[in-house]
């Protein structure tokens, strides 16, 4: 169940008072959500449209020489990364011109746009931008669509090793349309973990973030860093991860669609405190749910 | 259990030689190792070949369990072995052995069973039948095949073969490496800064070397751009030689057979590969770094400082 900051964790509560509550929606937004309401499966169609056309130009720029610029010391963004996002948006904005959006290189240019119960696509044109660079072919298109600020599509498409998982809120998740489910392990010592780097390099971020690290290695299976958080997310949906946790990623766009599909999967997604998971904090955990109480206590064992 | 009972009779049952006999057979062995050192019955696109042919064999093995559920044993607390190891490792002699009877062969699971083989100069098959079982456990797509050929100690062919991914990776010496058929090379990076490092947290889990582990990571994250851990050294040394990855260092991994192949492909793709020291590599040494050319010496002082 998507336990989402604001909301219940009973998902039919929610949606009725997403959709029916006067006193939260606007008139235009009202007839904008009852239009989205009834058509779900065109959104995603829409939404995998969308992650196809940005894949083909990420798959076309993978192997060549990129230009690289420096959002930070070792945030990286593209021409290819700016690229997909134009190309997304101008996709989406053509079938929804009443919809909102919020990306990650729109964000980067022009500063940060709330997110509100509007239907907004949040979208990262290409997460696991270092991996581009690289070549590493851990990389994807991520397309989440929120609703009464609850991710309710998920779109995630990695062009280099042609999986694309989808989800809409109550009607499952899939890898090329294969039904997935999160893994059934119960024991944190037979868990496979993922987790990040992240971007930031000052001291204190790195070493709590080896801290933590090396606290969870005594209890879990093993460790993966593969360098996309939605992928990650993915993963964890998919069952070949069993946990994942990041602090301190990019921003909405990196979950908003893994949080749909890990969810729609049977697995939880969810502060790494054990609270509520909020789409805009840049922390996030994930696990079946099973793993979740052990999960939560050996990250707070560290902290 | 068969492995151990063909490893017992076959100590069991070797012949004891007359004098005269004894001095035949010491020169005919003379003569037949000078031929192994230099072998012309076979040529090394034969060698790689047919060792293609066995990872690919393997590999459809892999794939088809790769999806199911694995009965897993355990060789230490994390060190994990199926029955798919075992049986693509019987699949890969037996090939290998119908074709070359008179190598010797080296396998990360026989070993395991009947313990270490020497190796000596004589033409090995040095073999892991699947590395990153873990991952094959877990559904994480980052497995595969090795099988390396050592002739006179120096690796001198090396397959490595990822069927989830569908890539095959191969290199024969002095002749370049190659992905799925085309030429690959390392990449050009000079910079550690903005270098990409791939590492592994290893199947040991006391507390010295996890620290050492954590530390030596903590370390080296102020100095390169990102780290990534996929669980497989064959396929981390593949990365390197592909360009996809710039640095990949491991210690304490299991043995030989996890970077027999990988050294070739990574020395033919015009990469290093050198014991994180600085020192000449040893393939038996369970100790690896690999990188190209021009981020050696940078990588070398960092992981020195790291310890």
């Amino acid at each position: 169940m998507l336990n989402v900051k604001g909301n219940s964790s009973n998902r039919q509560t929610s949606a009725t008072r997403s959709f029916f509550s006067p006193n939260l929606i606007a008139p235009f937004s009202r007839n904008a959500l009852m239009a989205a309401k009834g058509s779900m499966e065109e959104l995603l169609s829409a939404a995998v449209d969308a992650a196809k056309n940005a894949g083909e130009i990420i798959r076309f720029g993978f192997h060549e020489t990129k230009h690289v610029e420096h959002k930070g010391v070792v945030d990286l963004v593209t021409e290819t990364d700016k690229k997909c996002e134009e190309v997304i948006f101008d996709y989406l904005r053509s079938k929804y011109p009443g919809h909102k959006f919020i990306g990650e290189e729109t964000t980067a240019a022009c500063g940060i746009t709330e997110l509100t119960d509007e239907p907004t696509w949040i979208v990262d044109p290409l997460d696991g931008t270092t991996n581009f660079v690289h070549g590493f072919p851990f990389v994807c298109v991520s397309i989440g669509f929120t609703i009464g600020r609850i991710p309710t599509v998920g779109v995630i498409y990695n062009p280099i090793m042609d999986e694309l998982f989808t989800a809409i809120r109550g009607k499952g998740a899939f890898l090329n349309g294969n039904p997935i489910t999160a893994s059934t392990q119960t024991e944190l010592v037979k868990s496979l973990l993922a987790t990040e780097a992240g971007t930031k390099r000052d001291k204190s971020t790195l070493d709590a973030s080896t801290n933590r690290i090396n606290s969870l290695l005594f209890k879990v299976r093993s460790l993966r860093m593969s360098g996309s958080c939605a992928l990650n997310l993915c993963g964890v949906a998919c069952g070949r991860l069993d946990m994942f946790y990041e602090v301190g990623f990019g921003g909405p766009w990196d979950v908003a669609a893994g949080a749909v599909i890990v969810t729609e999967a049977g697995g939880l997604v969810f502060d790494p405190s054990g609270k509520e998971f909020d789409l805009t904090s840049q922390r996030v955990a994930a696990s079946n749910s099973l793993l979740k109480n052990a999960f939560v206590e050996a990250l707070q064992h560290e902290e | 259990m068969s492995q151990y009972v063909f490893c017992a009779l076959k100590s069991a049952f070797l012949p004891i030689p007359s004098p005269n006999q004894e001095s035949r057979i010491k020169n005919q062995e003379s003569r037949n190792k000078k031929q192994e050192k230099m072998p012309d019955k076979y040529s090394m696109e034969d060698f790689l070949a047919k060792a293609v042919d066995a990872a690919k064999i393997a590999g459809e093995v892999i794939k088809h369990g790769f999806y199911q559920t694995k009965q897993i044993e355990h060789k230490g607390e994390v060190d994990l072995v199926t029955e798919t190891d075992k049986k693509c490792e019987d699949l890969i002699f037996y090939h290998l052995k119908q074709q070359f009877p008179e190598h010797k062969f080296v396998g990360e699971e026989t070993t395991a069973a009947c313990g270490a083989t020497e190796l000596t100069e004589e033409p090995t098959w040095i073999v892991d039948p699947l590395d990153g079982t873990t991952n094959f456990v877990h559904g994480f797509p980052f497995v595969c095949v090795s099988i390396g050929l050592t002739i006179g100690r120096i690796p001198t062919v090396g397959v490595v073969y990822n069927p989830i991914m569908d890539e095959l990776f191969t290199a024969i010496r002095g002749k370049g490496a190659f992905l799925n058929g085309k030429a690959i090379k390392v990449s050009s990076q000079t910079e550690l800064v903005k270098a990409l490092l791939a590492t592994e947290v290893g199947t040991k889990r006391d507390k010295a070397t996890v620290d050492e582990t954590t530390n030596r990571i903590n370390s080296l994250l102020f100095k390169v751009r990102s780290v990534r851990m996929c669980g497989s050294c064959a396929l981390n040394l593949c990365g390197i030689a592909c360009g996809r990855l710039d640095l990949f260092y491991e210690l304490g991994f299991g043995g030989p057979w996890d970077v027999a192949a990988g050294a070739v492909i990574v020395t033919e793709a015009g990469g290093l590969v050198f014991d994180p020291s600085g020192k000449d590599f040893d393939i038996t040494s369970q100790r690896v770094a690999a990188s190209n050319p021009l981020l050696k010496g940078a990588f070398i002082e960092t992981l020195k400082q790291s310890e």
